[in-house]
């Protein structure tokens, strides 16, 4: 007996990117409870970010007082951060976006530089060096503002355009994170088997060429999570940013919001958390567009195991 | 891993045209060209303004940057050295100097009234001792600088006394009378005299200190002097100490009294015989190894250190802990590849990690209010979190838990993607089910790239200072008097011994600071010890 | 080769010479572009090109200070910025001057006197006598410290009640009354609570001062020639012991009119929100009041029947002349004529409505606004606080007081508390 094509359709499989997705109890077994679990996980991290958002609409600010709807709702930190009546906010936002964007940078080229000498070269302390990188960052730099400021003092004095008050001067004393997640990137340039870097040497290929055509493109995904980490931490630095940075037209956002809530005993955070979801919205792009990378993976070897 | 020294490849067949060390291609070669020269011109052209400050350790340094960069830039040799040696570079200029230099402060008493040299501080406190007496002349001003003298400026002040009209000319030595002849008054000030000319109040300015800082006495003996007072006006007034060098002490000239350095809690003051203290103001001297010695024999410490320290010691392990393997999990649980909206899901993950910690922490803190917070409302206890230690502590750890699990969410998420996908591939087409698949061949791997990381993710909740001052700010206090209170870790706790006393103290901090490093890192390097031997193991 | 390698050397020879030529040249010409003290060389033959007078303050005292500095600037022919410094001001300002790259003047609390002139961070200002005469008395004691007049003050106020005339349409002669309408409103259901002032875990000495003077509690006594006698600590003698018995009736374990769970987060929001009847705050919490609706009062904070009035702290705001900035005498200028000026006084009242510390333009404000009189009249019998790094006082009574409230023993909690100050000014 024929059956009708509606029949067969069903019993064709699902399928979507070249996956087959399973469907009824299968697809609940195997995908559905994820999504049931992603949105609780995601309701315990997202909660007190919606008090945020939401005293950014509530014209009197306050995240304290339990209720999420504001009793009444305005847009006017969200105007006045825009307009810039007020403050230079977008000012503010640019100079946070460039600094965040080429500290980043510049971390994850060091970082990953640094790592694959650590990982795939052999040099005397080498050990040591590693170890020390990462015992240099455990020390409390609560100190430190003192002594960078009297060094970036004496550097704008020789340096006009590097020293207090200057972005670029912001940005070098950003650097010496630099080598923050060295350790994270080593690590990952030790999971890739050594017999890639062997088969391109026999191929004729010099350390460069290893470094930027073999290896490179095969930690793809943390060179974007590091990226993403020294970014997001850069927008929130304010701590440093608040001795060096007092010009209005160097401020970052932070410094700038912070600011703007220290002198204020009124306990009014509207204006902070306005600010607060805009330096988010970056953020969360940078990761979107970074998540291609991110589950790129990695290409199935040249390499027969 | 084989130990063996990298050896190059043969370059192919051609005989390169242009070489710089071993680069070959032509954009390549600009590169480093242009990155050299940069480099060169910047070091010539800062030299010149070091030289002129005299600056010789920061010239010293710039040689020996631009050396080295040379050298490792421009020939074959030194391969790690090319890798490492930008971030080499910035980590040590911008975090190891500070790390020294609060070694340095360690072992002095640096801090609030002792921060600048002996000198200074006796010509500060000589200085602000100067008592304005308004029984005696004030005058409008005008500063003159001489006309014939422009090498160096020899300034004098043009003055008109207040209530007589009369004209002077007051010098560093002395003042003299300024026949009316020379000089041209308008409403009550001078504007032009002869041989002198008038500054404006840019050229004031820019004149500085020479002008601020100058007197013109009228009775020496006694201390009397006029002084300026912004830029047109200046008063008589009484400089009531008087320094002696050689005998080194402060004497007060009203009233007598002899003050001379004494050694009090740590701090040189000028004392009276009696005890008292002619100003608060101290110099900054070695304390040698005191800082270090006190914070053993301080008892405020002692009682509360073992409890602390434990305390301390678990909040790390639990931070670390939590937040990974809740990040870990919630990245296995997007880790889907049929799941959509995966790409959303991750994105808003990273959210409270992009939201200011001040601020997170702050919601938690409301959430945890006895009868406004949210988590009483909810679960209809009537909890007194923040007044009992043990909920105290846990309203802490709660907190750093959602402040950390994102980060460990991102690594994980990243450290998953990047396992060798033939070696997992492999595993299951042996037949490997999920679950072992995940705990004999994945999480294996994932743990070798990993640990470092939680190894420093260990040290730093370690000494997190933010979560516990943002949270609870140490509390709950007994009321004891005790140093440490309910939620306080060892850094907080000991933090507030520098900052509390009369007076903020740096170089306690710093001892304070070097003690606990040394802790932490005793600590990360054992584990490094563990994590080695696991990766040999694997 | 050789020929190659020596144009590679040569190229990189050029390079670096172009550069060296523009750097030399900008680090002379930048030095007037750069807005900031930090681009002169120690020869001082470089002379600026903008005579710069730096200010610091924080963000809201900035935005008020705009035009004044804009005037003076015009008038004296130079540039004058105004900076927001965004996190701890006062420890900041004290590391830049000692590095000589910090503001000529600094805006900031009286509270900060005794630490700026412990490290050497501000010169005294040389008021006139008929200068001194036109402040407020108070305010200027304040600021005079060692004998000395460290600041000159521009804006003073003490802690005020706050009342909901809506809920309390009545002001209460004394503190008891406060409670029990409180207490009666709490009861009928038309309040939450009867009274916010703020607590919170680790206390606010400065928010409970009213009730701690009016059992005659004091921090430290005075000696003859009004410096702080800092072996006579109050917080053991009979006053404070009294009123620690006061507020442990009225804490957690007794009324539950004052509790830890308000503190310096939720007090304000929490009286916009209409259900507690009265707050005890300053100016700052008025313009959220205004937003929310609410019709209020302001009075002074009555003192418990048969107890000595009710003394807030005074907190007092001035302008201080750096001991290291660049432009000393500009400063001075400045400092000493500019802000006593009464227009200048004028426009940061406007800016921010706080009672201005001329005597005369505080009377005239003071006709003028309800607020501002209030305001002023509970400054004109505050109390100056104590000359002493705040950690040493205000924590260990703040958390006392805290304790006590969440119900430890009153007696024993204020003695240990005693004898925490007593051990830190040692």
């Amino acid at each position: 007996m024929q059956r009708s094509i509606l029949d067969a359709r069903r019993h064709l499989p699902h399928v979507r990117n070249g996956m087959e997705i399973p469907r009824g109890t299968a697809w609940w077994r195997q995908i559905g409870w994820r999504h049931v679990v992603g949105i609780g996980v995601l309701g315990f991290m997202l909660f007190p970010v919606l008090y945020v958002v939401s005293a950014s609409f509530n014209p009197l600010g306050s995240i304290a007082g339990g209720s999420l709807i504001p009793r009444s709702f305005t847009l006017e930190f969200y105007r006045t951060m825009v307009n810039g009546s007020k403050y230079p906010f977008m000012r503010w936002y640019g100079n946070t976006l460039l600094v965040a964007l080429v500290v980043a940078a510049c971390e994850v080229m060091f970082s990953t530089m640094a790592a694959y000498s650590f990982s795939r070269l052999r040099f005397r302390g080498r050990r040591g060096g590693l170890l020390s990188v990462l015992l240099v960052q455990m020390f409390p730099q609560f100190l430190s503002a003192v002594a960078l400021f009297t060094m970036m003092s004496q550097l704008g004095r020789v340096l006009p355009g590097f020293g207090l008050n200057t972005l670029t001067g912001y940005a070098l004393i950003l650097m010496g994170g630099t080598m923050g997640n060295v350790w994270l990137m080593k690590g990952f340039f030790d999971s890739i088997p050594h017999e890639i870097d062997e088969a391109a040497e026999i191929d004729g290929a010099g350390h460069v060429t290893i470094f930027v055509k073999v290896l490179l493109p095969l930690v793809t995904p943390i060179l974007a999570v590091n990226f993403l980490l020294t970014f997001i931490h850069v927008i929130g630095e304010y701590m440093l940013a608040a001795i060096f940075l007092t010009d209005d037209k160097v401020k970052t956002l932070a410094v700038g919001l912070y600011g703007i809530i220290e002198g204020d005993q009124s306990g009014n955070l509207g204006l902070f958390c306005a600010g607060s979801i805009l330096l988010c919205i970056p953020v969360v792009l940078l990761f979107l567009y970074l998540q291609k990378y991110i589950t790129s993976g990695m290409t199935a070897g040249a390499v027969k195991s | 891993m084989t130990s063996r020294r990298f050896t190059y490849a043969d370059g192919p067949s051609a005989e390169p045209m242009l070489t710089l060390g071993r680069t070959t291609s032509i954009p390549a070669l600009l590169t480093k060209i242009i990155f050299l020269g940069l480099v060169l011109g910047l070091a010539v052209a800062i030299v010149p303004a070091l030289i002129s400050m005299r600056s010789w350790t920061m010239l010293a340094i710039l040689v020996i940057t631009v050396i080295a960069v040379f050298t490792i830039y421009t020939t074959r040799h030194c391969v790690p050295a090319k890798y490492l040696f930008p971030g080499t570079f910035f980590l040590v200029l911008f975090l190891l100097v500070p790390v020294i230099y609060t070694i340095q402060i360690s072992t002095t008493n640096f801090g609030d009234g002792t921060r600048a040299s002996k000198s200074e501080t006796v010509s500060s406190i000589v200085s602000a001792s100067v008592v304005r007496d308004d029984s005696l002349p004030t005058y409008t001003m005008s500063i003159g600088v001489s006309r014939h003298g422009d090498t160096t400026d020899d300034y004098v002040l043009l003055l008109v006394n207040s209530t007589t009209g009369r004209t002077y000319l007051g010098t560093t030595d002395r003042l003299s009378l300024m026949p009316t002849a020379q000089v041209t008054v308008k409403k009550g000030r001078i504007v032009a005299a002869k041989g002198y000319r008038i500054l404006t109040a840019e050229q004031v300015n820019n004149a500085g200190d020479a002008i601020t800082g100058m007197s013109v006495p009228v009775n020496a003996g006694k201390g009397v002097a006029i002084h300026t007072s912004g830029i047109s006006s200046a008063y008589t007034g009484t400089e009531n100490l008087v320094y002696d060098s050689s005998a080194d002490t402060i004497t007060d000239r009203s009233t007598g009294d002899v003050y001379s350095p004494r050694m009090v809690n740590g701090r040189y003051l000028f004392v009276d015989p009696q005890g008292r203290a002619v100003s608060q103001r101290s110099w900054l001297s070695s304390v040698g190894l005191a800082n270090y010695t006190s914070l053993f024999t301080d008892s405020s410490i002692r009682g509360q250190l073992l409890t602390t320290s434990l305390w301390t010691l678990f909040f790390a392990v639990f931070s670390v802990a939590g937040t990974f393997l809740a990040g870990l999990l919630i990245a296995l649980l997007f880790d889907e590849p049929r799941m959509i909206g995966r790409k959303v899901y991750r994105s808003l993950m990273v959210v409270p990690y992009a939201v200011p910690t001040f601020i997170g922490f702050l919601i938690w803190s409301t959430f945890f209010n006895k009868d406004f917070g949210l988590v009483n409302q909810l679960t209809g206890l009537h909890l007194d979190w923040f007044g009992n230690a043990s909920l105290a502590k846990i309203a802490v750890r709660t907190a750093n838990l959602w402040a950390g699990i994102p980060y460990m969410f991102l690594i994980s998420t990243g450290a998953l993607q990047s396992l060798p996908a033939d070696v997992v591939e492999a595993a299951r087409v042996d037949g490997a089910r999920p679950i072992r698949l995940f705990f004999q061949i994945k999480m294996p791997l994932l743990l070798v790239s990993v640990a470092p990381l939680l190894v420093s993710s260990f040290a730093f909740n370690f000494n997190n200072y933010n979560a516990i001052a943002l949270m609870t700010q140490g509390g709950p206090f007994s009321s004891d008097g005790s140093l440490f209170g309910g939620t306080d870790i060892l850094i907080s706790g000991i933090y507030r011994l520098a900052f509390g006393g009369s007076g903020a103290r740096f170089g306690l901090a710093a001892a304070v600071s070097v003690l606990l490093f040394f802790i932490t890192a005793l600590m990360a390097i054992i584990q490094f010890r563990y994590t080695r031997k696991l990766e040999e193991i694997l | 080769m050789r020929r190659l390698k020596l144009t590679m050397c040569s190229m990189v020879a050029v390079v670096s010479l172009a550069v060296a030529g523009c750097g030399g040249e900008s680090s002379q010409s930048v030095s007037s572009t750069t807005t900031d003290s930090g681009a002169s060389s120690s020869s001082g033959s470089v002379t600026r090109a903008n005579a710069d007078l730096v200010i610091w303050a924080d963000q809201k005292r900035a935005d008020a200070l705009e035009s004044v500095a804009k005037n003076f600037g015009k008038k004296n022919g130079i540039t004058v910025a105004v900076q927001a410094v965004a996190t701890n001001l006062d420890t900041n300002f004290i590391t830049a001057d000692a590095a000589g790259n910090g503001p000529d003047i600094v805006v900031q609390g009286d509270d900060k006197v005794s630490s700026f002139v412990q490290n050497g961070s501000i010169k005294p200002v040389q008021l006139s006598e008929s200068q001194k005469d036109k402040f407020v008395a108070n305010y200027l004691k304040t600021v005079t410290y060692q004998n000395q007049t460290w600041a000159v003050p521009y804006a003073a106020e003490g802690l005020v009640l706050i009342r909901n005339t809506k809920l309390a349409p009545n002001a209460p002669e004394t503190f008891d009354d406060l409670i029990s309408t409180g207490e009666s409103l709490v009861e009928s259901g038309k309040a939450d609570k009867p009274l916010a002032l703020q607590v919170g875990d680790t206390g606010d000495a400065f928010h409970m001062q009213p009730l701690f003077s009016s059992f005659g509690g004091y921090l430290f006594g005075e000696k003859s020639d009004g410096s702080v006698d800092t072996s006579d600590i109050g917080l053991d003698k009979a006053g404070a012991i009294a009123f620690a018995k006061e507020i442990s009736k009225l804490g957690e374990k007794g009324s539950k009119v004052l509790t830890r769970s308000i503190d310096s987060n939720n007090s304000i929001s929490l009286f916009t929100q209409g259900r507690i009847p009265y707050l005890i705050s300053g100016s700052w919490a008025l313009s959220d009041i205004k937003k929310a609706g609410i019709s209020y009062e302001l009075t002074t904070i009555p003192g418990f029947s048969g107890k000595e009035p009710a003394r807030p702290f005074l907190s007092v705001q001035a302008f201080y002349v750096a001991a290291h900035g660049k432009n000393t005498s500009l400063a001075e200028e400045f400092v000493d004529n500019v802000v006593s000026e009464s227009q200048t006084q004028k426009t940061l009242y406007d800016a921010e409505p706080r009672p201005p510390a001329l005597k005369s333009l505080l009377k005239t404000e003071s006709a003028k606004n309800k607020d501002t009189a209030v305001l002023a009249e509970s400054a004109a019998t505050a109390i100056p606080r104590p000359k002493i790094n705040g950690l040493v006082w205000s924590d260990p009574l703040g958390k006392a007081e805290a304790a006590i409230i969440g119900g430890a023993d009153p007696v024993s909690t204020m003695q240990s508390a005693a004898k925490t100050v007593a051990k830190s000014l040692k």
